[in-house]
């Protein structure tokens, strides 16, 4: 027991900076026992970031362009700032695609991760919370705005504790079993990964 | 006047006020008179220098009945003029256009609105979140989660995120519930951690995460919505926890009463619930669509251990 979290330690120590922020980098590759792996995963959450960080630097300075909301703002002008910012960012990303963020790797990386979370003693309670009022299966598109009018399926604590901290003008959503990065601004689908939560 | 009808030995200890408290277990087939709105008739101290304040959830739907209860919470506040109102979340539901937040928000509480009652809102699964944290009568200041001091008393309330409780908030709460240094410190958000409903019930994955907050923090009750009913719950590891999900929607007979925590429940019609903390007792009422008082009580707060 205390080798294994010595082993953690060191291992996390030893890590590139991405691991060292998220720790399911490092715990998962202690449990396999592959450091090659660590080094791996450790790429490709590198990765991740740097093409998160790539999209939260385009959004904001693309909102940067356009009037900012005033600090007490009416639904109208709420909404015609979504639209203008989404408009923008649709223009500029017009090729975006899924898996421009969420590449092949990282699809992968996220999936084992999040099926960790769920085979864990909370997971049926997790897949509970998440499925509850979950609008299901949807037909999406990158760059257009979050389905309207359905409910917003609950991330519980557990699961974005697993997964890597993002921007404040980003975040994880459900659809159906699918794992949205939304834009919260723009109120826009960023990405997807499709079956992220294991069957 | 008073008797005592729930200790179980704990500080949380709950007391009637009186005859003029309705029954808390409310026949799960009493059918309301939404017709009749009398005004209900107020069972709380209604003292000078308290706070006083409402509890509505899950409501945003613009329809009759969503109307005919901001009817009578505009009606009860004239012989209770509660000062603020905080909202479990589903402020709107389905479309959340400009012309909604008209029609499903301003409209139903012009009454309040009109007396300056501010509506301190925090966010449920129904809600557009980035249209609803900057609207003005929301009073969230852009954000999804904050605290605010009470205009009276040793009170201060926390607005919590449920549907996306991330590390960051779960720090934030700790931290800010620990600085504060108020006597009554009274979370409110939309998945309630416990929750007899057969629909939703309970968040136990909330639960594992911001219950020992609470209890740390000396936090005496809890306010969420989700389920469409009312219920209170008995004393949950010293804390009473309030679901008040039916501002505007209700899923009749939904309250499973096998729960083994349910102190009282009314699944039967809308319902809001009005509260006052007059230093160490919060004294609460709840009023049906009908004007009728479903359940009425006083809390005594828990000291922080």
């Amino acid at each position: 027991m205390a080798g294994t979290a010595l082993a953690l330690t060191v291992t996390m120590l030893l890590a590139p900076p991405a691991a060292r922020l998220w720790p399911g980098v490092a715990h998962v590759a202690v449990q396999e026992g592959n450091g090659q792996r660590v080094n791996r995963d450790a790429k490709v959450m590198a990765e991740f970031e740097e093409r998160v960080k790539a999209y939260s630097t385009l959004h904001r300075e693309l909102e940067s362009t356009i009037p900012s909301l005033p600090k007490e703002a009416t639904p109208q002008q709420i909404n015609e700032h979504q639209m203008a910012l989404a408009a923008l960012i649709a223009k500029t990303r017009a090729k975006a695609a899924a898996g421009d963020i969420f590449s092949k790797d990282v699809r992968a990386l996220f999936r084992r991760y999040l099926a960790r979370v769920f085979q864990g003693p909370q997971g049926r309670d997790l897949r509970a919370s998440i499925m509850d009022e979950n609008p299901g299966r949807l037909r999406l598109h990158i760059n257009a705005r979050y389905p309207e009018s359905i409910p917003v399926a609950s991330v519980p604590p557990q699961v974005l504790q697993a997964l890597p901290k993002l921007p404040d003008d980003l975040e994880y959503r459900f659809i159906g079993d699918r794992l949205i990065l939304h834009d919260v601004h723009a109120h826009t689908i960023v990405d997807l990964i499709d079956d992220a939560i294991p069957h | 006047m008073r008797r005592v009808v729930a200790t179980l030995g704990l500080s949380a200890a709950l007391l009637w006020l009186g005859p003029a408290a309705a029954s808390t277990s409310v026949p799960a087939q009493a059918a309301p008179a939404p017709a009749a709105q009398a005004a209900a008739r107020v069972a709380l101290p209604n003292r000078e220098g308290s706070l006083k304040f409402a509890v509505l959830g899950d409501f945003g739907t613009g329809k009759r009945e969503q109307y005919e209860l901001g009817t009578q919470m505009a009606k009860f506040r004239e012989q209770f003029p509660f000062e603020l109102v905080i909202t479990v979340g589903d402020n709107l539901y389905g479309s959340q256009r400009p012309k909604d937040f008209v029609n499903k928000f301003e409209l139903p509480y012009k009454g309040l609105l009109d007396a300056n009652v501010k509506f301190y809102a925090s966010l449920g699964n129904h809600d557009e979140r980035e249209g609803q944290r900057y609207y003005k009568l929301f009073n969230m200041d852009g954000k999804l989660y904050y605290t605010f001091k009470a205009p009276k008393q040793s009170v201060r309330f926390f607005a919590l995120d449920s549907t996306y409780a991330d590390p960051a908030q779960s720090a934030w709460l700790e931290k800010e519930l620990q600085a504060s240094g108020e006597d009554w410190k009274i979370p409110y958000f939309h998945h309630p951690l416990y929750s007899s409903g057969e629909r939703h019930g309970s968040t136990p994955s909330l639960r594992a995460v911001w219950e020992p907050m609470f209890v740390k923090a000396g936090v005496s009750v809890v306010f969420a919505g989700h389920d469409h009913f009312y219920e209170r719950t008995t004393p949950q590891k010293d804390i009473v926890h309030f679901v008040t999900g039916s501002g505007g929607q209700l899923r009749r007979g939904n309250i499973n009463r096998r729960s083994g925590f349910t102190a009282s429940g009314f699944d039967t019609d809308r319902a809001f619930l009005v509260a006052e903390i007059d230093r160490d007792e919060l004294y609460f009422n709840v009023i049906s669509r009908a004007g009728t008082v479903v359940d009425s009580g006083v809390i005594q707060r828990r000291k922080q251990p």
